[in-house]
């Protein structure tokens, strides 16, 4: 058996993949070399124009991204809000997949406008929430006639409840649509089956349907997370440059040390740790659906 | 590793292409040639931009023969990624237009030509051009990359029927006489002043040119100097100003610039401080048109009734656009002879009748400070300074104005918090100086 499966993997016309391997190593490979080499570089605005001959510094970019700088805090910052937006969006695009799912009048239409949220381009999105969100806005005389106090959403401890909401806000029609497709799959005879062994309708929901929807909705749930770490137009969009402590994510860091301050290393560096952030989630996906 | 250098180089090199090109050769006679041009997209007027553009061309081709081909760029970060590109690929635009205070900066990358005593001759000399504007071209005399295009001076708008009827007859020329005023003109909805906290620019200028009137320039040769008592005092009086004061609407911790252009437009404040030129359009068009002026902003320091001993009387930072021609322009003639006819009288004050900035060439300022409406703008020009001529100023500046944004959610409750305030000066006076140790 195993000498066959060997023999079998032998005639494996293997090279046939190559240039898509070619086109990988183009479109991946060299950008991140060159990051990790860039990593390595004191590059500034002094050295950028010989950027080959820059001053190689080895970990020194590194040990001040985590030393002397706002990294740390925005990797919490940035990891704590990407979780929490991911367990919001879990039960509403769940819920709103189930809801969707039967056959009533007028459900395409309700289908296209929950996804409405997913589908504004986020420059958008970012604007309108920053006029709701602004002090005496549309939130604050809402916040106010409900008798609580109105206060800043866009600076100070509320701005990261702000970038939560918002951000689930664009997030959760990704996991509907998910589920939704992972609904689809679920064969009708399932359904009658059940209903003939007289099974209710939580028991068919957690033995029938959730084990076909565990699949999409560990991708919805990675790829949300990756979304919300990767995020950098909506902060950016909501709270400007510089940001408020409370919303310092990696992605405008990051920026920030690019293309305002120069510090094309540094920049670099802390990229490379946001790779890592990213790398455990995927890994971790990867692992569950035995991709690897 | 020298091999795979230069490999990456040469993929880099070759995704970076832009495809443009200048052909060899030098002097002025650009028969056949085409000069490459980058210049800011103009939201305000596209279409006279698109007209202005043709004009120019046809000029210059009637000139030397040489065509001109306008680039332009939407935001100062996609200009930032155009002139990163073209640095690093060794081609691109030949001529560039760059916002002042980014000017320092480009000199670093030693990217832009450094204009010779010769240079300046083939410009049409220094004298050509308002004194003031010079002052953010380089660090010095000797080494200057940047000729002076247009100038958008800071000033400040008032209210003239509510200073009226306060019975002021003009706004104050001291930080502390324009609060006073301010305190009287607040009232039922209306406030002293309409300022933009949350802009990611405006704080930083109110705190330099309130240090710099102290006699703090903020750097001094390779020293920063934020932790001096004057740039907190400048820190105090401009939050003070919505926190203690209540002379601006609470509002404001959450404007950006257009925004308090719009409270002002709207009649709901007395003074508009730190707008420039361009602010025109949109007070013409709102319930404010034509019951308004426009005066040099306060040129007294805090806590000062005249200006101190060393203190530097700045109405506003050197603002507007340079020119620099990119070191890496093979038609260097042809760029200096087209970045002489935008300096000449004739192009900049077509460039003024149609998009409002100021010249810079001083025969055509001088005719323009006769006209009263245009009085504030050309002395504020005249009484503008540049900041500090280093590649670690966008650090800095960023550093100020992070001592603002953090400072926001604490003013709700009244007071300017002084240990607060402190700690974040010195994080920013930290940043300011390991910025200032890196310069080169």
């Amino acid at each position: 058996m195993r000498r066959a499966r060997r023999v079998a993997e032998r005639q494996r016309p293997l090279w046939m993949l190559a240039p898509g391997g070619v086109l990988l190593v183009l479109v991946v490979g060299v950008p991140l070399a060159v990051a990790g080499q860039i990593s390595l570089l004191d590059l500034d605005q002094y050295t950028f124009r010989q950027w080959l001959d820059a001053p190689f510094v080895g970990l020194d970019n590194y040990v001040e991204a985590v030393r002397d700088s706002s990294l740390p805090h925005a990797i919490w910052v940035s990891t704590a809000y990407a979780v929490i937006v991911t367990l919001v969006t879990l039960p509403v695009g769940v819920a709103a997949a189930l809801a969707a799912h039967d056959r009533f009048t007028g459900r395409g239409l309700v289908r296209s406008v929950l996804l409405v949220p997913y589908v504004l381009p986020a420059f958008v999105v970012g604007t309108v929430w920053r006029v709701i969100l602004q002090p005496d806005g549309v939130a604050d005389a809402a916040v106010g006639r409900a008798g609580l106090d109105a206060g800043l959403w866009l600076n100070g401890p509320r701005s990261f409840w702000a970038l939560v909401i918002v951000q689930a806000w664009t997030a959760w029609p990704l996991l509907y649509l998910l589920t939704l497709a992972g609904l689809q799959t679920v064969d009708p005879e399932v359904h009658e089956a059940a209903a003939i062994d007289g099974a209710g309708w939580w028991v068919k929901l957690r033995r029938l349907i959730f084990p076909y929807l565990r699949g999409p909705v560990a991708l919805g749930l990675v790829i949300t997370f990756l979304h919300s770490v990767n995020n950098f137009t909506l902060p950016y969009v909501l709270f400007g440059v510089p940001s408020p402590r409370d919303v310092e994510v990696l992605p405008v860091l990051t920026y920030v040390e690019s293309f305002q301050n120069f510090r094309f290393g540094l920049s670099a560096a802390m990229a490379v740790f946001s790779l890592g952030v990213v790398a455990v989630p995927l890994l971790g996906y990867l692992r569950a659906v035995r991709l690897t | 590793m020298k091999a795979i250098r230069g490999a990456i180089a040469l993929l880099l090199g070759s995704a970076l292409l832009t495809a443009c090109g200048s052909d060899g050769g030098g002097g002025t006679d650009g028969a056949g040639k085409t000069l490459d041009v980058l210049i800011g997209a103009n939201t305000i007027y596209p279409e006279q931009q698109r007209e202005w553009f043709d004009e120019v061309s046809a000029t210059f081709k009637a000139q030397t023969g040489a065509t001109v081909r306008f680039e332009t760029f939407a935001t100062p970060n996609d200009e930032l990624t155009r002139i990163q590109t073209s640095v690093l690929s060794g081609q691109g635009p030949d001529v560039y237009a760059l916002g002042t205070t980014f000017t320092p900066t480009a000199y670093a990358t030693k990217a832009f030509v450094e204009l010779s005593a010769e240079d300046w001759g083939k410009l049409g000399g220094r004298d050509k051009f308002l004194p003031s504007t010079l002052g953010i071209s380089g660090p010095d005399e000797q080494h200057e990359v940047g000729v002076p295009f247009t100038s958008r001076p800071f000033v400040m708008a008032y209210n003239k029927d509510l200073l009226a009827k306060a019975g002021f007859d003009k706004p104050a020329d001291s930080w502390d006489g324009l609060r006073d005023q301010a305190r009287k003109l607040t009232s039922a909805g209306v406030y002293g002043l309409a300022v933009a906290y949350a802009d990611s620019f405006d704080p930083w200028k109110f705190i330099w040119a309130m240090s710099l009137q102290a006699g703090n320039p903020l750097v001094d040769g390779g020293k920063a100097r934020l932790d001096d008592p004057t740039t907190a005092a400048a820190y105090r009086t401009y939050l003070g100003w919505v926190a203690t004061d209540k002379v601006v609407d609470p509002a404001a911790v959450g404007w950006k610039n257009a925004q308090a252009i719009a409270a002002f437009g709207a009649g709901k404040a007395a003074f508009l401080p730190m707008v420039s030129a361009t602010s025109k359009v949109t007070l013409d068009k709102s319930a404010v048109a034509g019951r308004y002026g426009y005066a040099i902003m306060p040129t007294i320091p805090p806590g000062a009734t005249a200006l101190p001993a060393g203190g530097s009387g700045a109405a506003s930072i050197l603002s507007g656009d340079n020119l620099v021609v990119a070191s890496y322009s093979k038609d260097k003639d042809l760029a200096l002879a087209f970045v002489k006819m935008l300096t000449d009288v004739e192009a900049q004050r077509s460039y003024y009748k149609t998009f409002g900035e100021l010249p810079t060439n001083a025969a055509l300022a001088a005719e323009l400070q006769a006209d009263p409406a245009l009085a504030a703008m050309v002395e504020s020009s005249s009484k503008a300074v540049g900041t500090p001529f280093t590649g670690a100023w966008s650090q800095i500046q960023l550093a100020l104005v992070n001592v603002v944004v953090q400072s926001v959610p604490a003013l709700s409750s009244g007071t300017v918090d002084s240990a607060k305030l402190d700690a974040l000066i010195k994080q920013a006076q930290s940043t300011a100086q390991g910025a200032l140790d890196k310069a080169k």
